[in-house]
Parts: structure tokens; C-alpha cells; sequence
């Protein structure tokens, strides 16, 4: 006979509110093989866990059934206190009467039965349990990075400070990111250059990192510890360890008028290209669709001035697979487009402002180009159109963000921060300039930032209009700016010579899918998320991979740094151990029933399942059977539903256990 | 009789019967000419326009729903020419299509059942959609080329989002295909869905000269020749004030404002007796003869 502990959690209100969990104790206590049942306020707090162990000592318990919220929340929590109060682990299970009951239900008493039978199926299942041992696997004590902004550069060294060896990998030539291309930096105006290009060159410099700039995620397989990845190195056509960098070929190059994307279209640059001066590596790409070359067989100027030899034409893609203990994803960010709307996106597009057809309203990265004293226009604020200095420049925020009408709900986070220091850039360089913001709410919560707002508006004089511009419109070369002051109650149209949008950030296009090599879940705008929004800010749900920076959601640089700081500690927290102790939940087969059909091995997600041979004691093979790699499993139980000779079974979720559920509702 | 290619119920609106007979009457020789069956739904009365859900949201949803329920007795979709009706239709089926507590007020108010399933279409939906750009393209005998064409949509065609169901709420092209269907050449301009002034060419006059001011100036920038509308009281104001305009601003367009119909109809070959040009204000005359189209 069982001696099972039932311990009924209020969770403060959020059980007890829907649920009397008195009387759930009450019946749990005449479950035949309960030989405790109580309820307190919060089970998960200390003195909630010390009466847990103190009940198992009283009452010789021999089995225990907490009866709160999921057991992704708190299994672990309880599991650990049992393993303290002497009982194997496994032979604790939670009865979720949070999340599937009190949450979603409102009549207490229906709630209040059900949150009973929840409790009854699980005393089933817990007088089935058997005592597990955890399983160990060796842990690879590399990193994988992914994303060569600040973010993830921030997280590479910091683990590669910290003695391990770190992949970064990157989609474009250089690393940077978008930080790179940004002129000064809010809230103190530091130069973006200044204190990004000295930690690129750390990146490239450090004796633990292996940099795959031009490169990007294939394929990843395994699991936490044990991860291989499938990097794409893409054909740059140039030989990196023979590149001096001397820049001949892209002085001789005979194609130079191919728009730069990291001045935002607003500067060329030739085919064979490093994106910017400051480049890491600094070794160019050659850009094959716009390369004469490779167009149409003629000209390979490059490869007859490059001294060295290092051009290459022939190069091809390459594949790479390492072995890799932790990932941290750290793709960052894009702006919302205010040109055409993107194919397929459920996003409606700016058409008032002109669908991007008017050459003087801009997004607020190509201001920052603008701006910047590495930019086109040497940091001189100018037009693209005429390049003519604007005089009145009207900058419009929460463009995208904010508009659910237009299918972005949330908000930015960055842009009313960095528009106050556009508006601060362009009246230090255009003195008798004027700048009129259009915003919403101005939120600065942030170390120095509300300062720095009042600092635009009060000294810098930027003229601030709350409320929204209905539509843009050239007149002459000027861009007419419909708008409201809803605080004043009536319209307003300024005649501007520049217009400044801020753009929604967005993630990465193509972060589903690389969220889907890496099995990680993505909310409805494609933003990776966290395993929890407040106690799990940088781990994945899937274990062994964390977050860093705006991919998870708009950040500027100061959150970005933290995140990817944590992001790296969680890295080597993981990375401290020798072994990795894994959960023993895995499916284990009966090699005399199994007919080596291998439908599991067809169906197995994880690659888990290989073929054993059984050979007698001469050594010649009898059979051959299905054997289930515990280091592999990632115990979701497909195997056990498929076995047509129910052969396999799942440690902790048996057919036995689950049929003596069912026979208890 | 050759038979239609297509059928709808037809729902004039008041304008149509009075300020607007040219566009009633263009309406009518463009869908004849394009093999269009358009049956005229019995005993129709006014949508309610903008007074009426000025006032009393429940009498302009009531108004509706009963000329909706009527419609219900003639075959077909139900086809729209004016768009402050169009608006007010699709506005009712939309309020009431979510809003059950509405939809029994209504029900109450008109003594018998809503019926919200008909779908109700404005004329460019039909021409662009239904009968097909390709298909009216095929139906044009006398090219409207060089006609530079200012399509103005107005307020209510395209709005609010999700309402109208027409086109993309603030960057449409519907009109500007149907036109362009015809070898005109539509412009791209900045006003084309700025608002007129509606209704307040009544009540306030100055508003509307303002307003439609700078839609006449924005035609005129783009290197119109002249507007085309689909809505009688845009059409009022464009046209029956562009005199006013004129005086109140100190200046000169001169530019001709055509229901699509009237457009159309020289363009399929209707009669030009019979598209009601002679009650423009400011005369299309010279222009159409200027660009061969008489």
C-alpha cells in the first residue's frame, strides 16, 4: 500500500480564488494510498517546501503529488525538495490546477471538483512511478554564437574571457551590426565608432574566438551540451589568409555604383567590397549578382591587381560542422520598410506616406548615416535628393509601432530616445535649422533619459507636436506634413525640406525560420521568446540556448550589453559543470518484444533510436532490435505511440500509468 | 435581347434621383453597354446619409437594415453608385454583423428580421472585380488616350479600414485601374483622399471652399486634366463650387469633374446625349473636344 502526500497550494489567490482548496485537501485525504493531504497558502516558498519535508519524515511518505501550477513552473522546485527530504525525485508529480483549472474556469464549485480529479489522476500516476536516476551526458564546453552586433559580440567575449571557446557567426561581411552604423549615441552622445570598433577588434584579436563572418546557420541538431551545428560559409572569392587588405581591388574595381546597404542606399560602392572602412575582418566580399565577372565571364581586374592572389572566383559555399555545448542567438533587428509593404506580411504598409517614393522622407537609420562622420555626406546633415542642406526637418515617431490598426501593437522603445538626439545631431551642425517632432508620448524610462529629452526639447529648441501625421505629400521640393496637435485640438501642416520616420523595429526577416532549425518558439511578430518574462529573460524554453539583444524584442544598447552579459554567464553557468545531469525521462525499449519494425526510428524527432545487434554467446547475430540512445531522447513519448508491439516505453509516462489515470476519472 | 453577363439588385440612393440623375443615368448606359443587368430595388428610401447617424445611430442603422431587407426581393448583389450610401450600407452590415445587442434594437425598430448576407458592392468593385479590368478593357471602342484623369476617392469609399471592404484604406488604386482600363492616364497626386467639405456646403460654406481648394489645386499641380468622382456630394462641391473656389482664392482651374460613369460611357460607346454632360457646371465640352473624345 502507498503512502502517498498530497500538498494543495493557493498560489496566493490566483488557486484559491476559483478553487476552495480546503475541501480539494479534504477529498484528496480519502484517496485510498494518500496518507497526508494539506493545503497552504504558497507551497513554493521556503516554509511551503519545509512542510513538505517535514511531512514526508512524519508520515514515512513514499510518494508525493503537489497539487499547484504547471510543472514547467515549479516541478523542479518540489522535485529538489524531495530529493532533500530523502524520497527519489521522480516519485514527486505535479496536479496543475493553475493553468488548467482555476485560470480558466469561474464557477468554483465545477472548478473546485475538477481541480479534485486532477488531483486523483496524478495519485495514480505517482503509485506507478518508479524510482529514476538521473542520466549524465558530457557536456562540449563551446559556444555558438549567432549575430556579430553588439549583442552578440558582448556575449562572445565574455564567455571567451572566461577560458571557452566561442563560435561567432555572421550573415553579413563584417561584424557590427547595426551598432556600426549608428552616428552618437544616446544618452551621452558618445560616438558609436568609437566604442564599437575597439571590441570588434577584440573579437578578432581573441585567441578563443573563431569568427564566420559572411556565414550563416545551416542546420543544428542535438541538445543542450551536445549540439552540432551546420555553419554555410558562403563563397566570398577571397582567399582570407591571404588578403593583406590593402583595398587595390576596390580601388580598381570597375563597378562603383552599386548602393551601399550599410549607408542605407545613400553611398556606392564597388562589387569586390569590405561594407565599411572599419570592417572586421577586414578583408572583402566579392558581390557576385552585381559582379561584371561573374555576370557575364569578362573583366577580373581584381584578381589581376590583388598582389597577393587572394581573388578566388572559383570559391564555393562551404559546410562546416562543429560541436558546440550552448548557443546564444543574438540576430537583432530590423526596420519596418516604408517603401513597398513586404509580400505576404499581415503589416498594411504606409501608402500616405508615400510608399518610399519621395526621396526626402527617410527612415531614422539613414539619418543616422546622415549624421554620422563616417556617413556619405561626411556627417553633414544633406538631402538625397538635391543635397541641400534642410532647414525645417519634421520628425514623425511611432511610424508602425503603436498601430494596430496596421498591425504592430507593441512599442519600439528606442525611437523616442533616439529621435530627441537626431533633433539635438541636426541642430548642432544646422544651426538655423529648425526640428518638429511628432510623437505620441515621449518615454524615456531609462538612466539620464527623461534628462536628455528635456535637454532637446528646452535647450535645443525641437519643437514638439503631440499627435499623428495623416499623410505626406511633395509639393515643389518641399514635402507637405498633414498632421494634428491634439493638445491644441486642430490640424496642423508643416512645409518640410526633410522628414525623418521612425520606423518600427522589427525582427530579422527569416527569424522563423533559423528559430525553427533551432527549436525555439517565436511570438506572432517573429520575436524569439523567453522561457519566462520575468524569472527567465535570457534562456530559451529549449535548453541550452539563450537570447540576446533585439531579437527577443526592441532594446537599445544599454539593455542590449546587459542581456547579452547574462545571456554569457548563463553560458558558463552551464558550462561550469563537468557532466550534465538530464532528466531521465526517455523511452527505454523491451528488446524481447520488439520486432524490429523501426517505425519508432522512422518517427523519433531527435535521431534517438538506433539498431542493436544480439548476438549469442558464439558471437553470431540472432536479432537485431531497436535501441533508444538515453543521451538523445528527448522523451516526447512518439516512439510509444507508434510501436505497433507496444515495445517501447516512455520512463514516468507508461501505458500502465496512463491507463490508471484514466481508470480514475 | 442578348442576355447579361451579369446581374445585380440595384440601390440608387436620393442624389441619384435628383442632384446626381447624370450619374444615375451614365450608370445605366455604361452597365447596358457592358451587358450588366442592374434591377433597381422596389420601394428603396433614403440610407440616412450623414444626418441621420449624426443624430440617432439607431434610426441610420434601422434605415439600412430595412433597404437591405427589400433588397433581399431582387436577385444579385447589391450594386452602389453613391459612396456616402455605399458607406452607410456597409457601415450597418458591419455594426450589426458584431453587435448583436444592435442587431435586436434594429430588428425591433423595423418590425421584422435583419438580413445582412447580401453582399453589397460599390460600382468599382464590379467593374474591377466582377466584370474584370481585362473584360472592360475589351469593351472600350474609343480610347480615352491622353485624358490626364485626377481620381479623387473622397472620405468614405475607402473608409474606415475593415468597412468599405474596396481597396486598401489609405493607399487604394482601384479607381486608378478602372480608369486606366479606359487608355486614360491616371496622375499620381497628394488630395486624392483628402475631404471635400461634404456636407457643410450648407452649414459652412467657408470650410468647403478651403478644402476642396486644395483638392482642385492638388488635381491642377499633378497636370490634370480634369477630376474624376463616384460621389454626388463630392461631386457638388468639385464641381457646382468651383466657381466660388475660384473667387474666394483668386484663381483659375477650370477643371471638369466627371462621375466614372460619364468617363466610362464615352469610353464603351454610350451616346454621349445620354451621360448627362450638359449638367456639368464647369463644361467638359472643349476639353473632350480638345482631346478628340467627341
Amino acid at each position: 500500500m502507498s503512502r502517498i502526500g498530497v500538498f494543495v497550494c493557493h498560489c496566493g489567490e490566483n488557486i484559491s480564488r476559483t478553487v476552495d482548496v480546503e475541501r480539494v485537501a479534504e477529498a484528496a485525504g480519502h484517496i485510498s494510498g494518500v496518507a497526508y493531504a494539506t493545503d497552504y497558502k504558497y507551497m513554493c516558498s521556503d516554509p511551503g517546501q519545509g512542510l513538505l519535508k517535514k511531512a514526508v519524515a512524519e508520515h514515512k511518505l513514499d510518494g508525493l503529488v503537489v497539487a499547484a501550477c504547471s510543472p514547467r513552473m515549479h516541478e523542479k522546485t518540489f522535485r529538489n525538495a524531495a530529493k532533500a527530504a530523502g524520497l527519489n525525485p521522480f516519485l514527486c508529480e505535479m496536479a496543475n490546477i493553475r493553468e488548467h483549472c482555476s485560470w480558466v474556469h469561474e464557477d468554483r464549485e465545477e472548478a473546485t471538483a475538477k481541480a479534485i480529479d486532477i488531483v486523483r489522476l496524478m495519485v495514480e500516476r505517482v503509485k506507478k512511478d518508479k524510482a529514476l536516476q538521473p542520466i549524465t551526458v558530457p557536456i562540449t564546453k563551446r559556444a555558438l554564437v549567432i549575430g556579430g552586433g553588439i549583442a552578440g559580440i558582448q556575449a562572445a567575449l565574455d564567455i571567451a574571457d572566461c577560458g571557452h571557446q566561442v563560435l561567432l557567426v555572421e550573415r553579413e561581411p563584417s561584424i557590427g551590426g547595426h551598432m556600426a552604423q549608428l552616428s552618437e549615441t544616446f544618452p551621452t552622445l558618445d560616438c558609436s565608432q568609437c566604442i564599437m570598433t575597439p571590441k570588434m577588434v577584440d573579437v578578432a584579436n581573441h585567441p578563443n574566438i573563431k569568427l564566420y563572418t559572411w556565414s550563416e546557420i545551416e542546420n543544428v541538431d542535438g541538445y543542450i551540451g551536445n549540439f552540432q551545428v551546420t555553419i554555410r560559409k558562403k563563397a566570398r572569392s577571397v582567399d582570407m589568409d591571404k588578403c593583406t587588405g590593402c583595398g587595390v581591388c576596390m580601388a580598381k574595381c570597375p563597378q562603383k555604383k552599386i548602393k551601399s546597404k550599410f549607408d542605407c542606399g545613400l553611398g556606392t560602392r564597388p562589387a569586390i567590397y569590405v561594407p565599411f572602412p572599419q570592417a572586421v575582418p577586414n578583408a572583402p566580399v566579392i558581390d557576385r549578382e552585381n559582379c561584371t565577372y561573374f555576370k557575364s565571364g569578362k573583366c577580373g581586374v581584381c584578381a589581376k591587381v590583388c598582389g597577393p592572389g587572394a581573388v578566388d572566383y572559383d570559391q564555393q559555399d562551404e559546410l562546416i560542422t562543429e560541436p558546440v555545448g550552448a548557443i546564444v542567438v543574438a540576430t537583432g533587428f530590423e526596420l519596418y520598410s516604408i517603401a513597398e509593404k513586404p509580400k505576404g506580411s499581415s503589416i498594411k504598409g504606409y501608402g500616405e506616406f508615400g510608399h518610399g517614393t519621395i526621396p526626402d522622407v527617410i527612415d531614422g537609420m539613414t539619418f543616422e548615416r546622415l549624421a554620422s562622420a563616417s556617413g556619405p555626406t561626411g556627417g553633414k546633415i544633406l538631402r538625397p535628393s538635391d543635397g541641400r542642406e534642410p532647414k525645417q526637418v519634421v520628425f514623425v515617431q511611432c511610424v508602425g509601432s503603436r498601430a494596430r490598426e496596421k498591425g504592430i501593437s507593441y512599442c519600439s522603445k528606442v525611437c523616442c530616445m533616439y529621435t530627441a538626439k537626431h533633433t539635438m545631431l541636426y541642430k548642432h551642425k544646422v544651426h538655423d535649422g529648425q526640428a518638429y517632432v511628432f510623437f505620441m508620448d515621449a518615454r524615456t524610462p531609462g538612466k539620464s533619459y527623461d534628462e536628455f529629452w528635456r535637454r532637446a526639447v528646452e535647450e535645443e529648441e525641437a519643437v514638439y507636436i503631440r499627435g499623428m501625421v495623416s499623410r505626406l505629400y511633395q509639393k515643389g521640393d518641399k514635402i507637405v506634413v498633414m498632421g494634428s496637435d491634439v493638445l491644441v485640438g486642430v490640424q496642423v501642416e508643416i512645409e518640410a525640406d526633410l522628414v525623418v520616420l521612425a520606423t518600427a523595429v522589427q525582427p530579422r526577416q527569416g527569424a522563423d525560420s533559423l528559430a525553427q532549425k533551432l527549436g525555439i518558439s517565436y511570438d506572432t511578430y517573429n520575436f524569439y521568446s523567453e522561457a519566462h518574462a520575468k524569472l527567465k529573460p535570457v534562456e530559451c524554453a529549449t535548453a541550452g540556448i539563450y537570447l540576446a539583444g533585439a531579437c527577443q524584442g526592441p532594446k537599445d544598447i544599454p539593455d542590449t550589453v546587459s542581456q547579452a552579459s547574462a545571456a554569457a554567464a548563463k553560458v558558463m553557468t552551464l558550462f561550469a559543470k563537468d557532466q550534465l545531469e538530464r532528466e531521465p525521462i526517455v523511452a527505454r525499449v523491451n528488446e524481447r518484444n520488439c520486432v524490429a519494425c523501426f517505425y519508432c526510428k522512422k518517427v523519433c524527432p531527435y535521431g534517438a533510436v538506433e539498431e542493436k545487434e544480439i548476438r549469442d554467446r558464439q558471437g553470431n547475430l540472432v536479432r537485431v532490435v531497436a535501441y533508444v540512445n538515453p543521451g538523445v531522447c528527448g522523451g516526447c513519448g512518439t516512439c510509444q505511440a507508434t510501436c505497433p508491439s507496444k515495445s517501447v516505453e516512455l520512463d514516468g509516462y507508461t501505458d500502465e500509468q496512463v491507463m490508471a489515470m484514466i481508470e480514475a476519472l | 435581347m442578348t442576355k447579361n453577363l451579369l446581374n445585380y439588385s440595384y440601390y440608387p440612393g436620393c442624389s441619384l434621383h435628383a442632384s446626381a440623375k447624370e450619374y444615375d443615368e451614365s450608370t445605366k448606359g455604361v452597365f447596358k453597354a457592358l451587358r450588366i443587368g442592374l434591377k433597381e430595388v422596389p420601394d428603396w428610401f433614403c440610407c440616412g446619409a450623414t444626418p441621420a447617424h449624426n443624430v440617432d445611430e439607431l434610426l441610420s442603422l434601422s434605415l439600412c437594415a430595412k433597404n437591405l431587407s427589400l433588397a433581399d426581393n431582387v436577385e444579385g448583389d447589391l450594386a452602389v453608385a453613391c459612396a456616402a450610401c455605399f458607406s452607410r450600407l456597409k457601415t450597418t452590415q458591419h455594426r450589426l454583423t458584431e453587435n448583436d445587442i444592435k442587431r435586436k434594437q434594429v430588428e425591433t425598430a423595423i418590425a421584422g428580421s435583419v438580413s445582412l448576407e447580401k453582399p453589397v458592392k460599390h460600382l468599382l468593385e464590379i467593374l474591377a472585380k466582377d466584370y474584370g479590368l481585362d473584360r472592360l478593357a475589351d469593351a472600350v471602342k474609343k480610347p480615352l488616350t491622353g485624358l490626364k484623369v485626377a481620381t479623387y476617392y473622397g472620405c468614405l469609399l475607402t473608409r474606415p479600414p475593415d468597412v468599405p471592404e474596396l481597396d486598401c484604406c489609405e493607399a487604394p488604386t482601384i479607381m486608378e485601374n478602372v480608369i486606366a482600363a479606359t487608355g486614360a492616364e491616371p496622375v499620381s497626386w497628394s488630395h486624392r483622399l483628402e475631404c471635400c467639405g461634404a456636407n457643410f456646403t450648407l452649414s459652412r460654406p467657408g470650410v468647403v471652399l478651403n478644402l476642396s481648394n486644395a483638392i482642385l489645386a492638388s488635381a491642377k499641380r499633378a497636370g490634370a486634366d480634369c477630376i474624376m468622382v463616384a460621389c454626388p456630394l463630392c461631386h457638388g462641391n468639385l464641381d457646382i463650387r468651383q466657381k466660388e473656389i475660384e473667387e474666394a482664392n483668386g484663381t483659375r482651374y477650370g477643371m471638369p469633374v466627371f462621375y466614372m460613369t460619364q468617363l466610362l460611357g464615352l469610353a464603351v460607346g454610350v451616346p454621349t446625349g445620354k451621360l448627362g454632360l450638359e449638367s456639368m457646371i464647369v463644361n467638359p465640352l472643349p476639353l473632350l473636344r480638345e482631346k478628340q473624345l467627341l
